[in-house]
């Protein structure tokens, strides 16, 4: 009914019209019907285009804590477009009113030159200046963010730390690792496009405080050229504090560093008599050349083809094991480790890595001084470290292996749990070795040479290892001059962190009667930083009825002294 | 004649929905320029965290508080045999305590406490 047909099969005028019209509507509700399902019902994109950032940026380091060690701050840089500028004398005037410290005439010169592009006013405006230069409204005037990587604990690890250049590329330390092989790990740091994840250090800030205080104040004390020190935690090898000194404020705009300011304790290779001794004992002990109760004669110098080998203090007796360990006697460790097999000693070297370079995150790192050849007589000085010089994280890492139960893990700068460094141990000696090792450590620090260290932090157990070596001057030994390290862990009976210390050329002061042996410097100032750090790791003192007498005279002669 | 109406009527319906769907279009360019500027302050005001975080970074530097310490503190340095386990605790209190804290309407912290003022 809607459609009539005429007689000749056309359309009728009428039904024409309703054609048409049938065909509009039809058209128009489709496109009213596919408008409204556009603009009501398409989901729109979550993020609109605005999220993209050109690239990552720097993560920020902090400690094992979270506290900031480094970050990037944005600031906004002044430049002018000189080819923009309508009038010079009002944009110097201006600007010299709102910013006092730039200088008319030289930003008189910088505006006039017609032909360049680009040039910087000021490199750094607070932004109360940007908002009252931005409100002057002058052309050709305008602001750059830029962002500037600072440490705000200045010296404070700088040389863990290390810094960037002037396009923030890291160029030293831990922000040259975040660029190198640390590519990968910085990746997997960033969450989300628009802020990285910190890089968490295994340092400490309060230990390195710590550290670096007491160091400081034992450098002083005993007039030493350098020093350096390393606090490492046993159980999962992470660097707790590293400090070399001098050192240097990584903030400082010009970096040119001199190399006193190097980091000794990895770019620098040391005779570390205190280490080497520890190895040639633990060697001795493990392979069962000799055990506690052996005996060797320390009654005159060893002579060995035209080499004498003396000790510093003779004793001129036959001395037990721990007798030698705890006099330091040369001539003892010497007859010890020449029962050994020069093969087996050099595979021992071998075994606790002291052979190869120690690499860790940090890239300063140098490589091992050995002898060239290995005959008696330089197996037998290097027993006490003679000859034989290697980075002191290394000695202090083969260290902790020793004496932990005899597995030696990789040390990291980056925070790690015990528990993820077990696998990465190596096992270099046996565990009943390591027990036996510790008591020697223990005894040294009750009788022997690591005495002054638990006189200065009682209750703490500490036992260690002293090394005192001539420095090599020209070529040759210096008698005057020596390098002292002190090796020790604390609480011996279950060790859980390494102190290592390192005085270069300290001097002997009226309190320690004209001796400048490790016993009377590093040991006393590694006493000092076991006080100190030990409340802060969490580790229980335990006073016998001696200390604890010792200290009450002290606070009493403290008292009297009106030093309360 | 009802063609007449019924295109008034479309008409009609063409500027109504013309009308919602321009003023719905209208609405959400609004709250995207929002949303674009609450992103920038977002950027911003991670950007013044980040400030603010290196600057409390620096406040709390252990040489900074040391000195602080030293200088306005006569705080002592915790001492060995100040360590007292819990068991421990009754034999070690003191019948007296060594400072007397409220004497004769003294104050004594509020002293140090004005002295540093």
């Amino acid at each position: 009914m809607l459609l009539s047909l005429r007689k000749d099969g056309s359309l009728a005028g009428r039904n024409r019209l309703r054609l048409v019209t049938f065909g509009f509507v039809l058209f128009f509700t489709t496109i009213s019907a596919q408008l409204g399902y556009l603009t009501l019902w398409q989901g729109r994109p979550d993020k609109p285009a605005a999220e993209y950032s050109e690239r990552v940026p720097r993560p920020d380091i902090v400690d094992r804590n979270g506290v900031v060690l480094a970050t990037d701050v944005s600031f906004f840089s002044l430049y002018a477009d000189p080819r923009k500028i309508l009038d010079v004398d009002e944009a110097v005037e201006l600007l010299t009113a709102t910013v006092p410290d730039l200088d008319a005439k030289t930003l008189r010169q910088k505006l006039s030159q017609p032909n360049r592009a680009f040039v910087y006013l000021k490199r750094e405006v607070s932004p109360s200046e940007r908002d009252a230069i931005h409100n002057l409204g002058l052309p050709g005037i305008g602001f750059r963010a830029e962002t500037k990587r600072v440490y705000p604990m200045g010296r404070l690890a700088g040389h863990v730390l290390g810094y960037v250049d002037v396009d923030s590329k890291g160029i030293a330390g831990i922000e040259k690792f975040l660029d190198d092989q640390g590519a990968l790990y910085t990746a997997s740091l960033a969450e989300d496009n628009s802020r990285a994840m910190p890089a968490v250090l295994s340092i400490d800030i309060r230990v390195q405080h710590a550290l670096a205080d007491e160091l400081a104040k034992g450098i002083a004390k005993f007039h030493a050229k350098a020093g350096g020190a390393i606090v490492l935690n046993i159980r999962s090898g992470e660097v707790l504090g590293l400090v070399s000194l001098p050192d240097f404020n990584p903030n400082q705009e010009n970096k040119n560093f001199t190399f006193d300011q190097a980091n000794r304790m990895t770019s620098g290779v040391f005779e570390l008599g205190s280490v080497i001794k520890a190895v040639s004992f633990a060697m001795a002990l493990d392979y069962g050349t000799a055990d506690l109760t052996s005996h060797f004669d320390a009654r005159a110098p060893l002579v060995i083809g035209r080499a004498v080998i003396h000790d510093f203090q003779p004793t001129r007796r036959i001395l037990s094991l721990p007798e030698v360990f705890t006099n330091s006697s040369n001539i003892g460790t010497a007859r010890m480790v020449l029962e050994v097999d020069p093969e087996r000693h050099q595979a021992f070297l071998r075994r606790v890595g002291l052979m190869d370079r120690l690499v860790t995150e940090l890239p300063e790192n140098a490589k091992p001084i050995l002898p060239k050849r290995w005959g008696r007589l330089v197996q037998a000085t290097i027993a006490f470290g003679h000859g034989f010089a290697v980075q002191p994280l290394q000695g202090a890492q083969v260290v902790a292996g020793l004496i932990n139960g005899g597995i030696m893990l990789p040390v990291t700068f980056l925070k790690r749990d015990a528990a993820d460094a077990k696998p990465m141990g190596k096992r270099v000696i046996k565990a009943e070795t390591s027990e036996k090792l510790r008591y020697l450590f223990r005894l040294n620090g009750l009788e022997g040479s690591a005495r002054k260290a638990n006189a200065n932090a009682p209750g703490y157990r500490i036992g260690g290892k002293t090394g005192t070596a001539e420095k090599v001057v020209n070529g040759r030994y210096d008698k005057r001059k020596n390098l002292t390290v002190f090796t020790g862990a604390f609480p011996m009976e279950d060790p859980q962190y390494v102190v290592m210390v390192m005085m270069d050329e300290p001097q002997a002061t009226p309190e320690t009667f004209g001796f400048s042996t490790s016993g009377w410097n590093a040991v006393p100032t590694g006493g000092n930083i076991v006080a100190r750090i030990a409340p802060l790791l969490g580790i229980e003192p335990v006073l016998t009825d001696d200390e604890r007498k010792e200290i009450a005279k002290q606070q009493q002669k403290a008292q009297k002294e009106g030093r309360t | 004649m009802w063609l007449r109406t019924f295109n008034a009527f479309l008409v009609l319906a063409v500027l109504c929905a013309a009308y919602v769907l321009y003023s719905l279009e209208h609405s959400i360019r609004g709250v995207e320029r929002q949303i674009v500027r609450t992103q920038g302050a977002i950027t911003n005001e991670k950007e013044t965290i980040s400030l603010l975080n290196a600057e409390w970074s620096s406040l709390i530097r252990p040489e900074r508080l040391q000195r602080l310490a030293e200088q306005h503190l006569s705080l002592k340095r915790i001492s060995p045999e100040q360590f007292v386990k819990i068991n421990e605790l009754a034999a070690r209190v003191p019948a007296e305590p060594p400072v007397k804290l409220e004497e004769d309407g003294k104050d004594a912290i509020g002293d140090i406490l004005k002295a540093m003022e």
